[in-house]
């Protein structure tokens, strides 16, 4: 109980520092509404355009409202891969082994508590946009538990494959590209801009099983259509890739830390 | 003038070599940050291809002017920020009192201040633009010109543009997330076709967030072989810079040093 404590606690100042600074959640929160002006008025053309109340096997208020959900989830992720490499180049990561905690595990309640607070912020102000442009989403208990309880997951798979990513600081010049790629796939095959119904029929089912899907398409798909069929497979899937993921963040930190070496006195 | 323009050329090849020579001692950090913002450029440019397929909402474009936007963006904001490389770090340096050492030196301090950094990614950026222009559009000679005068123009507007965002930070303290936010809201509008837009909304867009000037306009250029709408095009970019630099310099009247004492490297 101890451990998990100490763990809390970094997660719960981490959130605080959060609120502090209120013109980076200005500046982050003015992102969000022109983005979902944006996909607002290109989504309203796709409907015009085909002339049907469903695009994808969605409403226009639900396209809308799923945009909502995964902006507020991905605009709310910390930068992990860049402050791990920092840590990694900088020589900083020193001073975290020297403490009674896991280095992993203060990253991701670090990551976890700054994640949460500045979510249900986007999440706020997200569901106003959208009401405003849309009007409202039909919600269910459903809807709102189910994506509640598969946002924890989401979180930690994003946080390890950021995590992986900066740990490869250890061995190569710069990580800045890969995550640039990781978060270009996250962001057209994890379903960040666009539900994966979009994709054709056979390109679609490789996509859902990739990982991307876990941490975007899965929760926002059941914020807007929840079943828990539905809901079952996206926590089957996001609980492997948390798991493999864990395995590799595991397997590859261990082998780095032998790579670190202390010079002076 | 012609002294002072010649003085700044003179300066500008200067960093340029320099900057190169500093970046290159990391060879494969180097190469892979150019070929990992071209793959993160081909990456969206595909999709949207894709998406505009499948979904036809671009009005009287098509498929080759969306090519075109992207190419044009992508390479003028590439040779914008790999010249000017501090234009998208005004309010950092704002903020931390990095500006102190930009004011010792017996040059113009804006010019001097934006050529000192090279952004090696946004090479990515532009060769990915010239290739997707000449390999995707297969433009004539003349046309490819006009590319060429083109890119310059929307460079001066995406580089104009961050530094009357990022001096912001002198009015405002810490302004580094809500200039970083404007300057993705003017990319993100400029990938955007401009027939989603209309209204209060065009209007927005050549004058507060001028993805017009930097990105439809350009594109219309290209589309009718349009020298006229080019060199619109260069007054308009001519006149972000010129409200850039003046928020620069109105900042700077009041600014008041940092307290940090730092040696710069």
């Amino acid at each position: 109980m101890r451990v998990l404590r100490k763990y809390l606690l970094v997660a719960l100042l981490s959130a605080r520092s959060n609120v502090v600074y209120l013109s980076e959640v200005v500046g982050r929160l003015l992102f969000l509404g022109v983005i979902l002006y944006i996909f607002s008025r290109l989504w309203i053309a796709v409907y015009s355009h085909a002339g049907s109340h469903q695009v994808a096997d969605l409403s226009i208020v639900q396209m809308i409202w799923y945009l909502v959900a995964t902006e507020a989830m991905m605009l709310s992720g910390p930068r992990v891969s860049a402050a791990v490499d920092l840590d990694v180049r900088s020589g900083t990561i020193v001073n975290y082994l020297q403490r009674p905690l896991s280095y992993p595990l203060y990253c991701l309640s670090h990551n976890l508590g700054e994640r949460t607070v500045r979510f249900f912020i986007n999440l706020l102000v997200g569901s106003i946009i959208a009401y405003v442009l849309v009007g409202p989403l039909a919600l269910s208990w459903n809807s709102v538990a189910f994506f509640l309880l598969a946002l924890p997951l989401a979180f930690a798979v994003d946080f390890l494959s950021g995590f992986l990513i900066g740990l490869g600081a250890f061995w190569f010049e710069d990580t800045s590209g890969m995550n640039l790629i990781y978060s270009r796939m996250t962001m057209i095959f994890g379903g960040m801009l666009f539900p994966l119904s979009i994709f054709p029929d056979n390109v679609r089912p490789v996509l859902e099983w990739l990982p991307f899907s876990a941490v975007v398409y899965g929760p926002a798909k059941l914020f807007v259509s929840p079943s828990v069929g539905e809901f079952l497979s996206i926590l089957a899937r996001q609980s492997l890739a948390a798991v493999v993921f864990a395995i590799l963040v595991y397997w590859i930190y261990g082998r780095a830390s032998k790579r670190v070496f202390v010079n002076g006195g | 003038m012609p002294k002072s323009f010649s003085s700044f050329l003179q300066l500008a090849i200067f960093y340029l070599k320099l900057n190169f020579k500093s970046q290159s001692e990391y060879r494969v950090a180097f190469f892979w940050q150019i070929v990992s913002m071209a793959i993160n450029d081909s990456i969206w440019l595909f999709f949207w291809m894709f998406f505009f397929d499948r979904f036809p909402v671009l009005g009287n474009w098509n498929q080759r002017d969306v090519v075109a936007m992207w190419s044009v963006l992508a390479a003028g904001y590439g040779l914008g920020t790999a010249l000017a490389g501090n234009s998208n770090n005004v309010a950092t340096l704002i903020l931390k009192g990095e500006l102190d050492s930009w004011l010792l030196y017996p040059r113009a301090v804006l010019p001097h201040l934006l050529l000192g950094r090279m952004s090696v990614s946004s090479w990515g950026d532009f060769l990915f633009g010239v290739g997707a222009y000449l390999f995707l559009v297969h433009p004539s000679i003349e046309n490819f010109l006009l590319f060429a005068l083109l890119v310059p123009i929307v460079g001066v507007t995406v580089v104009g543009f961050s530094v009357g965002v990022g001096s912001l930070g002198f009015f405002l303290g810490s302004a580094e997330t809500i200039s970083e936010n404007l300057r993705f809201a003017l990319i993100t509008f400029g990938t955007y076709p401009p027939s989603i837009f209309s209204g209060a909304a065009k209007i927005l867009l050549y004058t507060v967030v001028p993805a017009g000037i930097c990105s439809y306009l350009p594109v219309e250029a290209l589309r009718q072989n349009s020298l006229e709408l080019a060199l619109l095009a260069a007054g308009g970019s001519m006149i972000v810079l010129f409200v850039g630099s003046a928020i620069f310099y109105a900042g700077l009247a009041k600014y008041e040093s940092g307290s940090l004492i730092k040696l710069q490297s």
